[in-house]
Formats: C-alpha cells, structure tokens, sequence
C-alpha cells in the first residue's frame, strides 16, 4: 500500500473503533488511537506477514499487543482479514459475542492474552526463540506501552533476547508518555528508554510513531544484518486524532458526553452510527 | 523388602530430570529451562542436549512468559527452579500467561514445604498448595519417594498438560516399588488399611504419619494411611469410597493451614454432603520463623510423629 493508503486505513480504523467503543460504553480509545498508525503500518504496510483468512497459518509473523488497552485495535484489523465475521465488530463484549474488553487467545488472529502489562516481551521471545531452533523465518512483533516499561519483567525479556540474538523479534514501544494517574515523567521518569534499551543489547530506531514515512523506513531495518533484536521506539499522542483526548491522560477510560461524541464523529467523518 | 541403601538414595530432582532426558533424546520439542537452579542430572542434560536446555537467569517471570510462546510453538516445556521462586514469585505469569490459555508446561519445583529447613522464610512453601490450586486447570503432584517421582515425572513426559510437580529437597526413604504405577489414576495410593483412624498426607510428612502408624500398631491401634498424591485433582468419588469405612479422618500437611491439603480434603467432604470427623494437621495462622532442622520443624510447628500420634489417640477416644 501507499502512504496515501494507509493514511486513509488508518482514518478507516479509528473509526471502526469509535463505533465500536461508543456503541457499548466500553474500551480504551486514547491507548488504541495511539498506536493506530502503528498496526496499520504493520498488517498494511508489507513488513508483516498475514494471511487472509488463515489465522493459523505456520509461516504467519507473530503480532502481539502487550499493552492490552490497546489490543481492541486488533480487532477490525483482524475482521477485515477474514478471521472472523465482521458482525462479531457490533456485538463486541456482549455475551456470547468473541471480542472483549482485552484480547483473547480464543480470537482468530490473536497470539496471546493480554490485559496485564510486561508479558508480551516474554511470549514474543519463546515464539521468536521456537522459530530460531526450528528454523523458521517467521517473525514476532511485539507492541509495548512506554508506561508498560516499568514493569520489570520487560527487561527480564528484553535481557534474555539480546543474549540470545532474536533478530526475529521486534518491540515497538507506544511511547505516549501518559500513564493513568498523569505523565510518566513527572510521576515516576522512565528515564532515557533509548539508551536503556540500547544497553540491553538491542538495535534502536525511534521514530513518529503517527508518521507512516518514519515507520516504514524504521520496519524496513527489520532482517539487517545485525544479530540484535529490534526495537523501535515510536513518540507517539495518546488519543490521537480526537483533538479534546489528545495528551490527556484523563481520558484513558472515560466514555464521551452526548456533546463530546458529536464532535469525536465530526473528527473522525462519522455521519451517523447504530 | 525395600531397598533403603542411603548410597542408592537419588535425589527426587535427579529422578526426575533422568525422566525428562530420557524423551528429550529422542524428541527434540522438549525444552528444560533451568532459572539457574541444578542437579547432578542436569549436567548431563546440558551437556549431551545443549540446544533443549535453556538457562533462563534468575528472572522466572521471563522464565514462565517465554515458556508460553515456546508452548504455543509446539514445544514441550519443564521449567525447573527453587520451589518458593517457580510459583508465589511468578503466580502472575503463571496464572496470564500458562493457566489463561491452559498450556501443557510443567513447572518443578524443588525443596517444598520446609524443605530447606535453615534457610527459613523465604525458601519455605507454606503457602505453595494453596495459591497454586486456585490456579485454573492445573494439576498438582506431590511424590513422597524417588519410585513415586519417577513415576509421576514419566507420565508427565508422556502426557504433556499444565502442571505444578512438587519435589522434595532431600533423598527420603523408598516407600514404593512398580506397584505405584498403579495409583496413576486414582491420584492416592492406599498404604495401609486401618479400624476407625485414617491419616492422609502426601510428600516428606507421610514419612512420619508411617513412623505413627508402626508406633499405634505396637500400641494395638490398626490406623489407615492414603497418600494424597495427586494433592489437585482429587478424585473425590473414589478417596471417599476408600474413607467410607473409617469414623474419623486426620489430614497432615508441612504447609499453613488456611487453603491447604486439608482444607482442600474439607472442600470436597462438604461437597459431597459427607459427614466425618476430621481432624487437620499444619502450620497455624500467625506461626513463627526459628532456626531449626526440618524435624526440629516439624516438631515447633506441631506436626512430628509424636503430634500425629496424639491426634489419632484423641480421634480414638471419639
């Protein structure tokens, strides 16, 4: 795909999830649009391998949102490739339905589970590990939130694969600088997060996490040479693309006012939904 | 007769592990990862099978992370650690990453109970039973001798499923010969059969409920003995059709009583609308740390030969 593609891909899924959310009350909006442009860049922009409608498929590339708020944005996503049917998008987190709130190893599509922060790292490294010792080309890649970088089961993880030279595996961090409560940096600083990685032995690229030009040029360091796993450290808004949510860590849960739903459809370009 | 030559002794970790190299050989999906924790046998697994054998690092919550995405893989995965460090340090991981998605990997434990006696707290599993069998699908195994170990850890090979294997620090006397392979099913073995006072225990402690029952023996008291092994997934139909003919049940554990062994026996009495007296055996809410030998232990915590023999005598008098 074009740039000019995926921008209007990208238009595509906030709006997918916008529905979806403001249908049922329920979901994550600023910690899903903040990595919109990410996952688009991924499953559209042709460094990951999918394979329309074959969820399963053995020589498939791995893609794991660690940072469950945002896994949500995986679902629209994986509709669209014919994993499952897109009635499933409307009857999201209704009983009986196959999406939740976090996503599930059950959905089609989904290599994990999440909801708890700092275990996508981990699970990335055994399927990147399994690949290597079988001699598989598949790759993992693995969204991870900045704020998700203070758990210390990250670097457990992110220790274990630069010892082991996963070149198969690659982190993207959301790196929005917001966590619940406020800034990570006036909360608790998570310091330079580039050199840290760097230190554990990993390739750093960094990037506008919003930009598809910066994002495609940091996938395309993906199967370098170097032996080290990659890590791509993307600055990006939280709540991107709803200008009242952007940077407002406020917002991380809350569901729009009848006022404020109106002007996120206007945003968005959403005439009317049911 | 039994074969108690302290020189033939092997360690339960060293059982175990033969086990698992044994099918490692000739299969090469299984995958041992150690968190830096060893046996005598490891050495020769990590030797002669380098690409199945994984040195985690002291880090068991990548230990059980990575384990998931090698699962999911296809591999056939033995995480291998301290007891204390393999389950509350890692329950987290455990619970999301292996019980979420019920992924067949073992988790060894070694030195359950008080089993590292002078190393106290942080090395003793008073509370392991309890927080792992709150853990969705899994099973817990408890062996109480090397033939039980290798039993056990022979059939895990063959039947992969999620699992938390309890192994004892120490080399214990041998308690069984082949016929414990015949227990597989039923998860408890029938020691002995007794009149009206029947103790169920599992690991390191049913050493001392069988030093009771020869003692109450000499005393003219015949008390029955079932060894709990399988101490989750109790196959209640069965454990209460070998209880229905005792008065009286005492339970013995080397672990807190609240969520224990016993509580566990508890459940499933009241679930089954069963009626007996029961007495249970354990670490006390509130217990206290002190130095001591494991038999020093067990007799501070109240839970030696001696208690155990007047728990019965009391359930006797009943």
């Amino acid at each position: 795909m074009q740039i000019n593609d995926l921008e209007n891909k990208a238009l595509w899924l906030r709006q997918e999830l916008w529905k979806m959310v403001m249908r049922k009350g329920k979901g994550h909006i600023p910690s899903a649009f903040s990595c919109v442009e990410i996952l688009i860049a991924l499953y559209y922009g042709g460094f990951a391998k999918v394979f329309p409608g074959e969820p399963k498929h053995p020589d498939r590339d791995r893609i794991i949102v660690s940072k469950g708020h945002a896994a949500i944005a995986q679902y629209p996503i994986l509709a669209d490739y014919g994993f499952f049917d897109k009635s499933e998008l409307t009857k999201y987190t209704e009983p009986g339905g196959l999406l939740g709130m976090y996503a599930d190893f059950r959905i089609p599509g989904i290599e994990g589970i999440s909801g708890s922060l700092g275990h996508g790292v981990g699970m990335g490294a055994g399927y990147a590990l399994a690949a290597k010792s079988d001699q598989s080309f598949h790759k993992s890649f693995v969204i991870v939130g900045d704020g998700e970088c203070y758990e210390g089961s990250i670097w457990e993880s992110a220790m274990f694969a630069a010892h082991h030279n996963l070149k198969n595996l690659i982190v993207i961090v959301d790196c929005n600088e917001l966590c619940i409560l406020g800034k990570t940096d006036e909360l608790l600083s998570l310091g330079d997060l580039k050199s840290k990685w760097m230190s554990f032995g990993w390739e750093v690229a960094s990037v506008n996490g919003h930009s598809f030009e910066e994002l495609l040029r940091a996938f395309s360091k993906v199967g370098s040479k170097s032996k080290k796993p990659l890590v791509i450290i993307a600055n990006t808004i939280k709540g991107s693309g709803i200008s009242f949510m952007e940077g407002k860590a406020e917002w991380h849960n809350k569901i729009p006012s009848p006022v404020e739903l109106s002007q996120g459809n206007a945003e968005l370009g959403i005439v009317e939904f049911e | 007769m039994l074969d108690n030559d302290p020189e033939k002794k092997k360690l339960m970790r060293d059982v175990v592990i033969d086990q698992i190299y044994n099918a490692a050989t000739t299969d090469r999906n299984i995958v041992f990862i150690s968190a830096d924790f060893g046996a005598q046998s490891l050495d020769k697994f990590r030797n002669e099978l380098p690409d199945q054998f994984i040195h985690a690092g002291i880090s068991e919550q990548n230990m059980v992370d990575l384990s998931s995405g090698l699962a999911i893989s296809g591999k056939q995965v033995f995480l291998y650690a301290m007891a204390p460090f393999i389950t509350a340090r890692c329950y987290e991981q455990i619970k999301c990453s292996l019980s979420a998605m019920n992924l067949p990997v073992t988790l060894i434990g070694v030195g359950v109970g008080l089993g590292y006696d002078h190393s106290t707290l942080t090395h003793f599993t008073p509370e392991d039973i309890a927080c792992m069998r709150a853990l969705n699908g899994i099973e817990i195994l408890s062996p109480s001798d090397q033939k039980s170990a290798e039993v056990i850890a022979a059939n895990a090979v063959t039947n992969p499923a999620f699992r938390y294997l309890r192994l004892e620090r120490n080399a214990h006397d041998q308690i069984y010969n082949d016929e414990f392979i015949n227990c597989l099913d039923t998860g408890f073995y029938e020691i002995s059969r007794g009149d009206r006072v029947a103790i169920v225990s599992y690991g390191a402690l049913l050493h001392k409920v069988i030093e009771a029952r020869d003692d109450l023996k000499k005393a003219g008291l015949e008390v029955g003995v079932i060894d709990l092994y399988r101490v989750k997934r109790i196959n209640v139909h069965k454990l209460f059709e070998h209880l229905s003919s005792y008065k009286s049940l005492l339970t013995v554990e080397e672990h807190i009583l609240d969520g224990g062994f016993g509580g566990a026996i508890l459940e499933a009495l009241a679930d089954n609308g069963l009626q007996m007296k029961v007495r249970r055996l354990g670490l006390s809410d509130g217990f206290t740390v002190v130095n001591g030998d494991r038999d020093q232990l067990h007799k501070f915590y109240g839970v030696d030969t001696g208690d155990i023999i007047s728990a019965v005598m009391e359930l006797e008098k009943n």
